[in-house]
């Protein structure tokens, strides 16, 4: 394949992924503040959140400076992500396979920052031990990854399909994001034990995009890998994968939203009260013109007469 | 056990989707070990069969709901259901829940880690209808399937495809009143999703859509409260009636001087307490009014409809129902000119008023609110009031009553009072923020049509139940009494049909009440107890 191929492949794709997630996560980030529905535990909650304790233990709490954690909901979050604590707690079986699954992607997202950083020292013609030291660390990231993700994804596969407590559950889609990510892995473990030093290989392909060189020619495995990987990429964003977005939202923005109003949600909360209602059951009086606030001042029996 | 598909929701009218089956329900620990021995379900008749919509479970919680006549009804109602989930998606009708909503619909992996969170379906012997994620998986099928574009092509293509006709529609209905809102099962969730919050919306689509929704909580919920002052029905004079006897009966019980103020301008404290309490556990307010004027507190009741009654029954099904009762406590208090509001021992009605309702309370209606258990641990250790907990000398356990503890995170504040006040307290495992429901959350403690109190007891409280017994497993019986503290109208009235479904007083001598009366009973000034065994 032409490098001019290539390039406009990497470079699309990867403009449409992050296009597709910024304008996800922006859309996520844009709707109403909403009610309050926070859900203990919220771990800022300093010297409380470990038992899911809150602020509003406190005596007149609206006369105290709130003690807020910077740390603690990062460690929360690092735990979460990393080590999955929440699927070790509550479904122990599921744990090593769905582990094996995301450390996989953590592994390959971490051998392609170490690619990409070789790339770089290529380029500026850095000593060759500091790239091999880079490349040496890419390609056990890689094997790792390749290896663990590709087993956790044929391990999930099987467990969907034959778990009485999932089937009922699955789509055709669910299925196919498993295949679909499982041959990501197994293409690139294809290639890693296929190439004499995948790595290595891996580096130049990336140089060879940054530099936008024309004559960027890479082995077919690496190809074959390197393809289904950017349809994956095209992929991700429109679907329910990109759950590493919405997680932020759903603990910062959900469960561990407690805050009390502030000036800005304040002038927030106006326009949203403010706006007209169309519900129909003949108890809320909705006209498409009454407001929420309208619909509030509803009258008792006895201001009526 | 029957297996259920998501499909079977939309498949086979009017017939029964499942059987409930007591044998196949969690063991209870002996002395209740024995179904045979209890009630059981009551069957319905085959008046009853023709009459009411009972299409899902053999149970019915609203027999009101209308059955259409012809096919052109059944096809308003499907319209109107569409329109309905149109609005819940809509930033105008749905901005109070937008975002958590649609991250709850859109992002779930189902990984099934909720069901053996939630006490419903592991109460039920983990019946597939009470999964936490059936209903929710269903809703956001139809979402993705009549909302989205070109979802009818989508569904058919994934295999996600359910139709919606009247059997979806009025059994998603009764399904939404088979969960606890407990939102166990969303703590569990390594995602965030919240299937609890799904269940709150598709009921706020009937409510706010169809003007479905159980009597219990709407027409004699609601709208009985914001019409003459109280779900309970009480009227203000009638409220202040009452509570003048129960002031005079009290008095001459306890040799104390009972007397419980209202409408007092400038008070520091507008309590607010649960009209269900002045009529059903009446020691409740009385606790509270000796507490009180022991700690020489400015305080004051309000005669005010619905000043007198803090429940919210919003909170469980409808926002617009919800914001009218916070916006009338709110605006009473600021009438009254008191520094806070302090909400009685109820869970919902202090999560409705201090955090859900908060961000509708805006500029002069944003009075400061305190929970009730803080408002009580601060008395307890102030110095004021002398105690002896000796006379709390039996074994006590605590519910956590989850809009409280999970929903706000108060969780410490009555632990502190009952391991200074009772030396035999002990914890339910599990408990603190991950308890169990009563099985009367989510608006279900107060509904009692038809069948459905034998679901509450058989199913929905059988987790609880199951949890209280064991912690007072080193004294089954009934040589010891033992207290059971509820600090929530709700779960009192749900643990009342349990208590007495299984014969509880009677097997194992144990009762139930709230932290007032546990606190004032041990009182040093108190020359009778003020808890007692003996039925009245």
């Amino acid at each position: 394949m032409s490098g001019i191929v290539w390039h406009i492949l990497a470079f699309g794709v990867i403009g449409i992924f992050l296009a597709v997630t910024v304008y996800r996560t922006v859309a996520i980030a844009r709707l109403p503040v909403h009610l309050r529905w926070e859900l203990a535990p919220i771990p800022h909650e300093k010297g409380k959140g470990k038992y899911g304790g809150s602020y509003l233990e406190e005596y007149e709490w609206w006369t105290k400076t709130r003690q807020r954690s910077r740390i603690a909901p990062l460690v929360y979050m690092v735990v979460e992500i990393f080590l999955l604590r929440g699927i070790w707690k509550r479904n122990r079986p599921l744990w090593p396979l769905t582990f094996a699954f995301h450390a996989g992607i953590y592994l390959v997202t971490a051998m392609l920052l170490f690619s990409l950083v070789s790339s770089i020292l290529i380029i500026t013609e850095a000593p060759p031990y500091v790239i091999n030291v880079f490349q040496e660390i890419a390609s056990v990231l890689a094997v790792a990854g390749y290896l663990m993700g590709g087993l956790g994804a044929i391990a999930l596969l099987f467990k969907r399909a034959l778990d009485s407590n999932l089937r009922p559950f699955n789509t055709t889609t669910k299925y196919f994001n498993l295949v679909l990510l499982g041959a990501v892995f197994i293409s690139g473990a294809y290639a890693w034990f296929n190439l004499g030093d995948f790595a290595a290989e891996m580096s130049l392909f990336i140089r060879g995009l940054i530099t936008l060189d024309t004559g960027l020619t890479i082995a077919f495995s690496l190809s074959l890998h390197i393809i289904i990987s950017l349809l994956f990429l095209l992929y991700l964003p429109w679907t329910d994968m990109i759950h590493f977005v919405a997680k932020y939202f759903t603990y910062h923005e959900v469960r561990w939203n407690d805050a009390p109003q502030d000036e800005k949600m304040k002038r927030e909360l106006r326009g949203l009260l403010a706006q007209p209602v169309s519900w129909s059951a003949a108890h809320v009086g909705a006209d498409g013109k009454k407001n929420w606030v309208d619909l509030t001042k509803k009258k008792t029996k006895d201001e009526e007469a | 056990m029957k297996k259920l598909k998501l499909t079977d929701i939309a498949k086979g009218g009017d017939s029964q989707l499942i059987d409930i089956d007591v044998d196949e329900l969690v063991p209870l620990p002996p002395p209740y070990d024995k179904a045979e021995e209890f009630p059981g379900f009551k069957q319905l008749t085959e008046d009853q069969r023709e009459r009411l919509v009972c299409n899902l479970d053999g149970v019915v919680s609203y027999a009101a709901l209308p059955k259409p006549k012809n096919k052109a009804e059944e096809k308003k109602y499907v319209k109107q259901f569409i329109s309905g989930l149109k609005k819940l998606l809509s930033k105008e009708n749905n901005w109070t829940f937008l975002q958590p909503l649609l991250l709850s619909l859109d992002y779930c992996a189902q990984c099934q880690t909720c069901c053996d969170a939630c006490p419903i379906y592991l109460g039920s012997g983990k019946n597939d209808l009470y999964r936490p994620t059936y209903r929710p998986e269903i809703f956001r099928r139809l979402v993705n399937k009549y909302i989205k574009p070109g979802g009818k092509l989508r569904a058919k293509l994934t295999g996600a495809d359910i139709d919606l006709n009247w059997t979806t529609i009025t059994r998603l209905y009764e399904l939404s009143y088979r969960c606890n809102l407990c939102r166990r099962c969303t703590q569990a969730c390594p995602m965030g999703v919240d299937n609890g919050l799904i269940t709150r919306e598709l009921r706020k689509l009937f409510s706010q859509e169809l003007g479905w929704a159980p009597k219990e909580l709407h027409e004699k919920g609601t709208m009985l409260q914001l019409d003459v002052g109280s779900a309970t029905g009480l009227r203000p004079n009638v409220a202040i009636d009452n509570l003048k006897f129960l002031d005079e009966e009290f008095t001459e019980s306890t040799g104390i001087n009972v007397s419980t103020p209202w409408d007092k301008k400038g008070a520091d404290i507008l309590l607010i307490h649960s009209a269900g309490d002045i009529i059903s556990f009446p020691e409740s307010p009385i606790a509270f009014t000796i507490l009180c004027n022991a700690a020489g507190l400015s305080w004051t009741l309000s005669s005010e409809i619905p000043g007198y009654d803090g429940i919210n029954y919003g909170v469980f099904y409808d926002d617009v129902q919800l914001a009218r009762v916070a916006t009338r406590h709110a605006q009473i208090a600021k009438k009254l000119g008191v520094k806070k509001i302090v909400m009685g021992e109820c869970g919902h009605q202090n999560k409705a008023l201090m955090t859900v309702a908060d961000r509708m309370l805006t500029r002069e209606l944003n009075i400061p609110r305190e929970n009730v258990m803080t408002f009580l641990e601060n008395l307890v250790f102030s110095g004021k009031v002398k105690f002896d907990p000796t006379k709390n000398d039996f074994p006590v356990t605590l519910h956590d009553p989850c809009n409280l503890v999970r929903n706000m995170g108060v969780v410490e504040p009555q632990r502190r009072i009952l391991r200074y006040l009772c030396p035999e307290f002990r914890e339910m495992t599990p408990h603190g923020i991950e308890n169990y429901c009563c099985g009367g959350g989510g608006g279900l403690s107060v509904m009692s049509d038809v069948n459905f109190t034998d679901w509450k007891v058989n199913v929905a409280g059988r987790m609880k139940f199951k949890q209280v017994l064991e912690a007072f497993a080193d004294h089954p019986g009934p040589e010891i009494e033992k207290y059971l503290c509820a600090p929530c109208l709700n779960c009192k009235l749900q643990f009342r049909d349990v208590f007495e479904y299984y014969g509880a007083k009677e097997k194992s001598n144990l009762i139930f009440g709230g932290m007032g009366e546990l606190i004032v009973n041990a009182m040093a000034i108190m020359k009778k107890p003020f808890l007692s065994w003996e039925e009245e």
